[in-house]
């Protein structure tokens, strides 16, 4: 292995444990401003390192630092101590795990050797996150059994009977995406969602299969346990369901994991059905031609947005007093945005000196595309996020009735009907 | 590393099983049994048989285990009701050496099957492959076992009806 080849598996490994791990704090950071915007109140904004706040994003460290430093405490009642241990493992691991086999970016080439753009460069796509979105539930449900409490029991049952009845869902509003991409490799099917449908709109999954998205959309809300489908938690009902015995660190893994597992799902749905790392109308063929012309809007547009960015920032975190921490941050800010277009204009007119080989263009491509699903991904959790803040939970019968009477028969219905499509037109 | 591999794998699978046999727990057991099936998704893997190692996990792993223990939680049997076994050990011994022939009638037939020399296709175990040989050479087979399953399901489901009035 050269040196280049060992440097891009590097960079998967950080960019799998940036998107997934590293994820955790903004999402929650996003969750809490998002439920302040819609609950019309600003949500947590006032932590800060010396006068730095970042629009509240420092109370996620805060609340990290917190679960870090509380005791360790386990009733006395629990009996089951290593399952009991064990299960916020398996949900944090399984959860972790699922995030491997999201394509960031297209295939890179190094001297005639491929590298999948991935954690793990593993090519069972599909079956791998179905392996272990259904192997997260044991943590759930060892965690709710081991705590020797009803409420957590409960919690545990439910979570049990819910993913039973959504993975059939979920299962079969696969196939007919896989009929219609015939591969399990999420990496082809999103290479065949970079070509246009009729010249017109991107082939992307949402048009082709747009029944298939919302039933997977559905499940995957209920198998990351969010609202409207979080009735393992259910804090209205049975407290805080199956980690009601949980604190400190323990419960932390739990609370990640919800995370971890709620991105992985938006980075599926991303990845099957809104183009994954492909920008629209751009795949990575015309990426590769057409880049000195992207570099080039890339020089004007960022420097443009970056300046209304600042005018922005300076226009509403501002305080009258001069040497306010606001202000002080504001300044900081800027300074930092004005660097990092130092540091763009820098590379690309190293780009534009030395001229663009093969790599460093397949390097640009991909990381424009690690960018582009880095935004999709944001937004597909923004909707995980804005759903939870909209709709009210589920009551365990309707949850049922949904599953097994609305979701399952339209998506075997789905699968007849693209199945008798495909073998018309293939006729 | 392969050979280590297998016997980590298959020290984990013996392991589970004999934990399953051996524990007194119900929740406990099923738990045991969810290591031997994940192990044997593993030495599936070892093989290269990707799809089949995905399909582990997803259907025994990943569904009917939690069905198991679905049931066995709301069953929620206390210690005091479980069964009190005083020969246990005795009967576990008796019972293996009355398993002893079955044994070795299987290891007979492993060792008449014929020994693969020829190199495997490349895309050996992939799911293409295995669904057109499921699909062309064993069809009959294949609709068979899932006409089996749906009557199971449907047996169940006229068990678990009340007779409505």
């Amino acid at each position: 292995m050269s040196g280049l080849a060992i440097g891009i598996v590097v960079l998967n490994v950080v960019l799998a444990l940036l998107f997934s791990l590293g994820a955790a704090p903004i999402l929650v950071w996003i969750e809490r401003r998002v439920a302040g915007l819609i609950q019309d109140r600003l949500g947590p904004n006032r932590c800060h390192i010396a006068g730095i706040r970042l629009g509240g994003l420092v109370q996620s460290l805060a609340d990290m630092l917190k679960l870090f430093f509380k005791e360790d405490f386990r009733a006395n009642a629990i009996r089951e101590k290593f399952l009991f241990s064990l299960a916020p493992v398996i949900v944090f691991v399984s959860a972790f795990l699922s995030f491997m086999v999201m394509p960031f970016a297209d295939d890179v080439y190094v001297e005639g050797e491929r590298f999948i753009m991935q954690g793990l460069p593993i090519d069972t796509g599909i079956l791998w996150f179905l392996a272990l979105a259904g192997l997260s539930v044991y943590g759930i449900m060892i965690g709710g059994w081991a705590s020797r409490n009803k409420y957590a029991l409960l919690g545990a049952m439910r979570s049990g009977a819910q993913v039973i009845s959504y993975e059939a869902a979920m299962g079969l509003s696969l196939i007919s995406v896989l009929l219609c991409y015939p591969s399990v490799q999420l990496g082809d099917i999103v290479r065949a969602q970079g070509e246009l449908l009729g010249g017109i709109l991107p082939a992307w999954g949402i048009f082709l299969q747009p029944l298939a998205a919302l039933i997977f959309i559905v499940t995957a809300f209920a198998e990351a346990n969010r609202t409207p489908f979080d009735l393992v938690e259910g804090e209205s009902e049975i407290v805080g369901g199956f980690h009601t015995e949980y604190g400190a660190m323990r419960f932390g893994l739990f609370f990640v994991g919800e995370y971890v597992a709620m991105s992985a799902s938006s980075a599926l749905i991303v990845t099957l059905f809104f183009g994954g790392f492909q920008l629209p109308y751009l795949n990575t063929q015309t990426l590769h031609v057409t880049m000195p012309l992207i570099l080039g809007a890339i020089v004007i547009v960022v420097p443009l947005g970056s300046f209304y960015g600042i005018r922005w920032i300076r226009k509403h975190n501002r305080w009258a007093l001069p040497n306010d921490c606001r202000n002080r941050e504001s300044a900081w800010l800027s300074n930092i945005i004005i660097g990092l277009n130092g540091v763009l204009a820098a590379g690309i007119g190293y780009v534009w000196i030395v001229g663009l080989s093969s790599f460093s263009t397949q390097m640009l491509t991909a990381l424009l595309q690690v960018v582009t699903f880095a935004l999709k991904l944001l937004a597909m959790n923004f909707v995980f996020v804005w759903v939870r803040w909209t709709l009210p939970r589920f009551r365990y019968d309707q949850l049922q009735m949904l599953g097994w009477k609305v979701l399952m028969p339209l998506a075997l219905a789905n699968i007849i009907v693209t199945a008798s499509v495909i073998v018309l037109r293939g006729a | 590393m392969n050979d280590f591999l297998f016997i980590f794998l298959s020290f984990f699978a013996l392991l589970g099983a004999f934990g399953m046999i051996v524990l007194h727990q119900p929740v406990h057991s099923a738990l045991s049994l969810i290591v031997t099936l994940l192990a044997l998704a593993g030495l599936f893997a070892l093989l290269n048989a990707s799809f089949l190692f995905a399909v582990q996990i997803i259907v025994y792993a990943g569904a009917i285990l939690t069905l198991f223990i679905f049931i066995i939680m709301f069953l929620n049997v206390k210690e005091s009701n479980l069964p009190k076994e005083p020969n246990k050990t005795l009967y576990l011994f008796l019972g293996g050496i009355v398993l002893i022939p079955l044994n070795l009638l299987v290891l007979r037939a492993f060792y008449a099957m014929p020994l693969l020399r020829e190199p495997l296709a490349e895309d050996f175990g992939e799911i293409k492959p295995l669904g057109a040989e499921l699909f062309t050479k064993w069809l009959l087979p294949f609709e068979l076992i899932s006409l089996l399953l749906l009557v199971a399901l449907i047996g169940a489901v006229v068990f678990a009806r009340k007779d409505e009035v």
